[in-house]
């Protein structure tokens, strides 16, 4: 197995033929970058363990692992590390790391594997090599339990597999995961946050396009610090906005983006309410909309019986200073207000469009006032955009149709 | 079909496609500063009616004829920036709540404005209550206050302090939910006269946004959707058959950005559609989505806009979806430019959110 490969070779990836440092690394690339379901970006153990996993969670069929070579996307072999790589194949990639020295060694090596582990042929794996490792069970003991944090693979190792280390190999076990990081490989800049090691790591540069650097939705809810407030209100409470590898897009103080933006001066003035003034003042504007609305209102008449007993108390409470028409309003007929509004004819159907025909209302601003003058009255502005019949009916209810 | 980029300005400069990605139906006349509320008339009107209240302490209202072609209509300014509006039952009345720590009634057809509710700090939210025996205006405030008004006398018929200021509520009798500072859920129910029901903890671990209030198949409400400022949605039943029924969802993030940071965006409003009863969500990351709660899936989601959407709305029978395009301060005051362009959207949405068929 590849403890007595340690004299000669460096560690390396089966899939993607990738040479490290350190099998730890090892171990964190391949989690990374071979056995990530692309899915929920959950990081498994081994090729079979997303297989099954995007199986059972996802439904779906993983048939290749992500990111590997051509001839070695075989899901259903169960390589860790540098466990479980078939026999052929660290044989061959011996042979092309030592040059010349081949068949003999390769050879020996083969004598050197004990009956039992020695790979035996399986035809049914498609385009790797036809080996399989002999200890499939043992295998399996190996790997961590899913529940692990992502950042500590070979704290869980120690204790779970010694009999499959070599000691020297994994002499740093006990270290803390960055630590031994940090001494073992020097190229990439230190993440602060240990859990996004894996993202850094050095398989980094040489995955597909297609194999977004997301580490973020493994850690997307990062551990909050702002505990429920309490109910005095007067400490200010902060978000963690910024997470091990996701940043929330909000102010840091915890509360309402309406209240840090009440707090703007530009808005902070509040105008005194003047609620006759403004009732009084544009109490035409709305003309042709009360129009509309008078239909309705007709419609429901019996509401309207109680609107305007509402409304009498309302006036008598608040002593609104009322123009005309509001007064009529007040009333339940609708013939009474048609001498006002010449144009007004009771019914929606002439309503829609009908606007057109209208005076603008004089107390609009004067950038609605002169928008709307500048239409053509005759012009029927859907007509031009909307050549007529499909163009009405998907925003349209069957009862217009 | 609606290839059209631009649809409204009335001559105006032509509305760029980067700022309206989905190539939907603008609204003439936008307000001139964020949208803070979007709301359709009722289905007693016979013709759709969109209200927009804005940071610019103004409510507008214009007509949405059936072609997408909006008409401005009316213009209402309160003492402050505006946060919330709604629609009475019978669609005569616009109520209109906000900074300047009053609701007013608008009365359409008159078009006078009368104060029906005053509050000690402003208020977030109002929401119309029709019940059978009575009708009322309940705002909900920053002052710890959830408070009922009948808008014929100045006092209300009642106040329920909150635990909390008011960060988000809904309403769908008999049934309101109230989500405050603190993550607090309390759930009210309004029959006879509103009175607590539950309080619940949150199943988000960050601060509350928005809530919408969802029905069951005999369209009697039975949940509500529960947005916070950590993209996620909690789907909550208030008596879970089964406790598996309640889950959170993940949504309005980036995809992975280049530097190995996600950026987590807010959920800015949740609106459920009046027919399918499947729902939409939109965020600070400038996207909706249209999800299936049931079937658990996404049904759609939008490109990004050029600024965040921060509220939304379906009319009636759930023929359009409105959405307002416009800063939400989620960057903070640096990130403000009053020279943009402030967006309502419509958008065809029937189909897009038929739910998932099981097959």
């Amino acid at each position: 197995m590849g403890r007595k490969k340690k004299k000669m070779s460096k560690p390396w990836c089966w899939y993607c033929n990738r040479e490290f440092e350190d099998e730890k690394i090892l171990i964190q690339h391949q989690k990374a970058k071979h056995f990530k379901c692309h899915i929920c970006h959950k990081k498994l153990y081994t090729g079979p363990g997303l297989s099954i996993h995007c199986m059972q969670v996802h439904k779906e069929t993983i048939d290749k692992v992500p990111n590997s070579l051509p001839n070695r996307t075989n899901i259903e072999i169960e390589i860790y590390g540098m466990e479980g790589i078939p026999a052929a194949d660290l044989r061959e990639h011996e042979r092309q790391r030592l040059g010349s020295v081949s068949g003999t060694v390769s050879g020996s090596d083969d004598e050197d594997e004990p009956a039992s582990k020695r790979a035996k042929p399986e035809g049914l794996l498609g385009n790797a090599p036809g080996v399989m490792p002999g200890m499939p069970g043992m295998m399996s003991g190996m790997i961590p339990p899913p529940g692990m944090p992502p950042g500590l693979p070979m704290m869980a190792m120690g204790p779970m597999g010694p009999q499959f280390m070599h000691p020297g190999e994994f002499s740093m076990h006990m270290m803390p995961p960055h630590m031994a990081m940090m001494q073992t490989q020097g190229g990439p800049a230190k993440p602060l946050f240990p859990s996004a090691i894996p993202t850094s790591s050095p398989g980094a540069s040489i995955v597909g396009a297609d194999f977004k650097p997301i580490s973020s939705a493994t850690i997307s809810a990062p551990p909050t610090t702002n505990t429920p407030s309490s109910s005095d209100g007067n400490k200010v409470n902060t978000i963690a906005t910024t997470g091990a590898t996701s940043k929330i897009i909000h102010p840091a103080e915890d509360i309402s983006l309406e209240e840090i933006r009440c707090r703007q001066p530009k808005y902070a003035r509040s105008i005194p309410a003047k609620s006759e003034e403004s009732a009084s003042s544009s109490s035409t504007a709305a003309s042709d909309l009360a129009n509309a609305v008078s239909a309705a209102q007709q419609a429901a008449a019996q509401a309207k019986q109680a609107e305007a007993i509402n409304q009498a108390a309302m006036m008598q409470r608040f002593p609104v200073r009322v123009s005309g028409p509001p007064i009529t309003m007040a009333l339940p007929g609708g013939p009474v207000m048609a001498p006002m509004r010449p144009t007004m004819i009771p019914g929606p159907p002439t309503l829609i469009g009908g606007h057109l025909m209208r005076p603008p209302p004089i107390s609009m601003p004067p950038e609605y006032y002169y928008r709307m003058i500048g239409v053509p009255p005759g012009m029927v502005y859907g007509a031009h955009m909307f050549p007529a019949g499909p163009m009405l009916t998907p925003m349209m209810q069957p009862r217009f149709r | 079909m609606f290839n059209q980029s631009s649809i409204g300005g009335f001559g105006g400069t032509p509305t760029p496609s980067s700022a309206n990605p989905m190539k939907d139906f603008e609204v003439t006349q936008p307000p001139d500063d964020s949208i803070s509320s979007l709301a359709f008339s009722p289905a007693t009107l016979p013709q759709n009616f969109l209200i927009a209240a804005s940071w610019d302490n103004n409510v507008r209202c214009w007509e949405i004829e059936q072609t997408g072609k909006s008409v401005p209509k009316s213009m209402q300014a309160c003492g402050g920036p505006v946060l919330d509006v709604c629609w009475s039952d019978d669609g005569t009345k616009v109520f209109m709540a906000g900074c300047d720590k009053q609701a007013k009634a608008w009365d359409l057809g008159s078009n006078q404005v009368i104060q029906v509710a005053q509050h000690d700090a402003p208020i977030k939210t109002c929401h119309w209550i029709k019940a059978s025996n009575y009708s009322c205006l309940m705002t909900g405030s920053w002052d710890k206050t959830l408070k009922f008004w009948d808008t014929r006398t100045p006092n209300p018929m009642m106040s329920i302090n909150l635990p909390e200021r008011c960060y988000c509520a809904d309403v769908d009798y008999p049934m309101a939910v109230v989500g405050t500072a603190g993550r607090q859920i309390i759930v009210y129910q309004l029959d006879g006269k509103p009175q607590q029901y539950k309080v619940l903890d949150s199943p988000l671990k960050y601060q509350h946004r928005c809530v919408a209030i969802f029905r069951d198949k005999k369209k009697s409400p039975t949940g509500y959707a529960l947005g916070s400022v950590e993209g996620r949605v909690a789907i909550q039943y208030v008596n879970p058959a089964n406790p598996k029924d309640n889950f959170t969802f993940k949504c309005h993030r980036s995809n992975g950005a280049p530097n190995g940071y996600q950026d987590i965006y807010a959920v800015n409003d949740i609106a459920f559609h009046p027919v399918h009863g499947t729902l939409a969500t939109v965020g600070s990351d400038g996207s909706f989505s249209f999800w299936d709660k049931d079937a658990r899936t996404k049904l759609k989601s939008s490109d990004l806009m050029e600024q965040p959407i921060t509220r939304c709305a379906f009319n009636s029978n759930g023929q359009i979806f409105a959405y307002a395009v416009s800063y939400d301060w989620s960057k903070g005051h640096e990130f403000y430019n009053s020279t943009k362009k402030n967006y309502i959207f419509l958008r065809s949405c029937y189909d897009e959110l038929k739910p998932r068929t099981s097959s």
